[in-house]
């Protein structure tokens, strides 16, 4: 297994744990409402999704800039991964408006702590997207597409 | 899709049985790159083509062979 193919499998199942957490931790304080009304809780998810994205980023990012485990197979790997982020930022910020219009319909307005959770959700999705996007390029190539 | 063979395998075991590893140190990539070249799996830039070429002190044809429409 090449370097950054190991690094995206790790950032996949540490994206993946990081989701849950920060889900799991969401429902068990009480959801939007309390979200939108504690500032504490507000701020444990702060914590949570700020420090996962730069845990994230320095599992990731720090490797691209190592010559020596990154040569340019991967580099075109890489290159070819923000298709799969694409794919998913758009798919996600889908399921957020049609949750959101099918849910807020009638009272013809949206609670504004849902712009936040739109940003926090979609930079998550944008960088677990990343891994994966990085995982199906060494198995597209290793299928030879 | 291209399709473009090449020698590396048997041009590695004619230069001292030159390791996998020790071809990608001399070039400058990964060993996994050396793999999914030997598999034919990736086809590489030029520059790498080149690279490889002259660590076995031959020319390019003489590793990568083009196989598409003549």
């Amino acid at each position: 297994m090449a370097p950054l193919q190991k690094r995206a499998l790790y950032g996949l199942v540490f994206g993946v744990i990081w989701v849950i957490a920060i889900i799991v931790v969401f429902i068990l304080k009480g959801g939007v409402s309390t979200f939108n009304e504690d500032h504490g809780f507000r701020l444990i998810i702060d914590g949570l999704w700020v420090g996962g994205l730069i845990v994230y980023l320095l599992l990731l990012e720090t490797i691209g800039r190592k010559p020596s485990q990154v040569d340019e197979r991967d580099r075109l790997i890489m290159d070819r991964s923000p298709r799969i982020q694409w794919l998913a930022v758009i798919f996600s910020l889908v399921v957020w408006m049609i949750a959101l219009t099918e849910s807020y319909h009638d009272a013809g307005q949206i609670p504004i702590i849902f712009l936040y959770l739109i940003f926090m959700s979609t930079l998550i999705v944008s960088a677990v997207a990343q891994s994966a996007g990085i995982l199906i390029g060494y198995w597209r190539m290793e299928r030879n597409d | 899709m291209t399709k473009i063979n090449n020698r590396i395998r048997r041009l590695r075991f004619d230069y001292d049985e030159m390791t996998q590893e020790e071809l990608a140190n001399r070039v400058g990539c990964t060993r996994q790159t050396i793999i999914a070249l030997e598999q034919g799996k990736y086809v590489p830039s030029l520059e790498l083509a080149f690279k490889i070429a002259r660590t076995f002190g031959v020319v390019v044809e003489d590793v990568f062979q083009y196989e598409g429409n003549k």
